[in-house]
């Protein structure tokens, strides 16, 4: 099945997408992820303030029959949480790149982004599961 | 081992099903989505291929007393052609399993038993026999079974032309018929709490019965959907609220040992047997409780584990059944959930979360 994977966004083979904006990051998980998952019932998040390393585990999303960790894609701290997700948990199927973003980053360590996956090698790594 | 397939198999793989490996079966997690399938078989009808179950056939004058003498539950006085839900239990009360018989004649019973027990079951069973004027076989490999289930069930069976109207068939109840030249066994029986009826069949006949129920537009469902429909209402699964440590009587199943029979398997550790534990239902207004979960008292103490938990599809609320420890059961009936070092405060039910619409 062909996977939307928008050219403008970073990715991680942990299927997080970030669209980086100067010195902060908007994070959320790819179309593949959420599919994968199915039915999304329940999303956990931080509170804003929290300090990321990347890779660090930010949060919980859970379908009805799985619970999976969300990675951060960078370091940084969380300025904003999409709270609305937990009222709408069903957007990360409908909008997972749009509505159902869930958190923005502001970046402690700008360099890390060069190593996130481009679109095209993020299409190359679905390739291979 | 290497894994079975049910003779459906290609045809899951042609819907698109997400297939994972379930009790030696490559079986059907979910076809569209958990949600829709939940919803067609609570509103309308669903079909799920559940031919990796077992089937037993008892045959012979001493059919109902052997069956009546393996199970917990009274067999022997259910009317002809009735079903009965029983623990299989060892001497000492622990639980085998949990299986349906159908009466189909004084001489004949059909045994339906989890797949990932057909082994076990099947060891423990054919030892059991010697006392016996009977003939024991496993027709596991033989028979294909779908479980057409939700409120439209019988009139699609109807419109199929597998049933008619005029048989009498209540709830729990099985009937043996010809359909086009083929022997069918039709069980009112099903695991979701609706009405619904298993059919068991040659391989040959499943094919062509599952392509038309589709056809039909009856959805078809996978094993995750099962499982949320099965713990809405509160029924046990072996290898969750039911294991080989426990007895029935710790599991909320009293109802199904009859200590009055005369005898059967078990019974005197059954009769003397004091529950170490009970088995709670629990939701939570946020959240979703998963299996292993620990259960605490309104003072924090440890009393127990949850042993199925997900989200209801119905409710919209994260629903458990747990098993507690009997001397910690708290009287004032306030338990809390751990889910990731939170403890949530969780609504005790002293009824299933919904109730089915079976007849």
């Amino acid at each position: 099945m062909a996977h939307n994977i928008p050219s403008e966004l970073k990715y991680t083979k942990d299927h997080e997408w970030a669209q980086i904006e100067g010195d902060t990051a908007v994070i959320g998980i790819t179309d593949f992820a959420q599919s994968a998952l199915g039915d999304i019932v329940f999303v956990e998040l931080p509170e804003v303030g929290k300090t990321l390393t990347s890779h660090q585990t930010f949060g919980v999303v859970e379908s009805i029959k799985s619970v999976s960790d969300l990675y951060s894609p960078v370091s940084g701290t969380v300025i904003e949480v999409n709270s609305g997700l937990q009222n709408t948990p069903e957007l990360c199927n409908a909008e997972p790149y749009g509505s159902a973003w869930m958190i923005k980053v502001k970046l402690s360590n700008a360099q890390e982004v060069s190593s996130l996956l481009s679109a095209s090698d993020y299409q190359n790594f679905l390739s291979t599961l | 081992m290497s894994i079975q397939k049910t003779s459906l198999h290609e045809e899951h793989l042609s819907l698109n099903a997400k297939m994972a490996p379930f009790a030696g079966f490559d079986m059907p997690l979910q076809y569209s989505s958990v949600k829709e399938e939940v919803q067609a078989v609570r509103g309308n009808a669903g079909v799920f291929d559940v031919s990796h179950m077992g089937e037993f056939l008892v045959e012979g004058p001493d059919a109902v007393k052997f069956v009546d003498y393996i199970m917990t539950n009274d067999f022997k006085n259910a009317e002809m052609l009735k079903a009965v839900y029983s623990p299989l239990c060892r001497d000492n009360g622990t639980v085998i399993d949990d299986m349906i018989a159908y009466k189909l004649a004084e001489n004949r019973i059909l045994i339906c038993v989890n797949a990932s027990n057909i082994k076990k079951d099947w060891d423990w069973i054919s030892t059991k026999t010697s006392n016996f004027n009977i003939k024991l076989e496993n027709h596991s490999d033989d028979y294909s079974l779908l479980a057409i289930q939700g409120p439209e069930a019988e009139n699609i069976l109807k419109k199929a032309g597998i049933l008619t109207g005029s048989q009498s068939f209540p709830y729990y109840s099985i009937l043996e018929t010809t359909h086009q030249g083929e022997k069918l066994i039709i069980a009112r029986t099903g695991y979701t709490g609706e009405d619904g009826f298993e059919v068991f069949s040659s391989h040959v006949f499943a094919k062509k019965f599952w392509k038309q129920l589709l056809e039909m537009g009856v959805k078809p469902c996978g094993l995750a959907a099962r499982d949320v429909l099965r713990l809405e209402v509160c029924y046990p699964l072996y290898g969750h609220e039911l294991n080989d440590e426990i007895t029935p009587l710790d599991a909320g199943l009293a109802w199904t040992v009859k200590l009055n029979k005369e005898n059967f398997i078990g019974k005197s550790a059954l009769a003397e047997y004091k529950p170490r534990f009970q088995l709670v239902k629990l939701s939570l207004e946020r959240g979703i409780p998963r299996e292993g979960y620990a259960v605490l008292d309104s003072a924090n103490n440890t009393i127990g584990k949850v042993t199925s938990g997900t989200m209801s599809v119905v409710t919209g609320k994260g629903i458990a059944m747990a098993l507690i420890e009997k001397e910690k059961i708290p009287s004032d009936k306030k338990y809390l959930i751990n889910i990731r070092n939170t403890n949530y405060e969780a609504n005790f039910h002293s009824k299933a979360f919904i109730t089915g619409g079976h007849k």
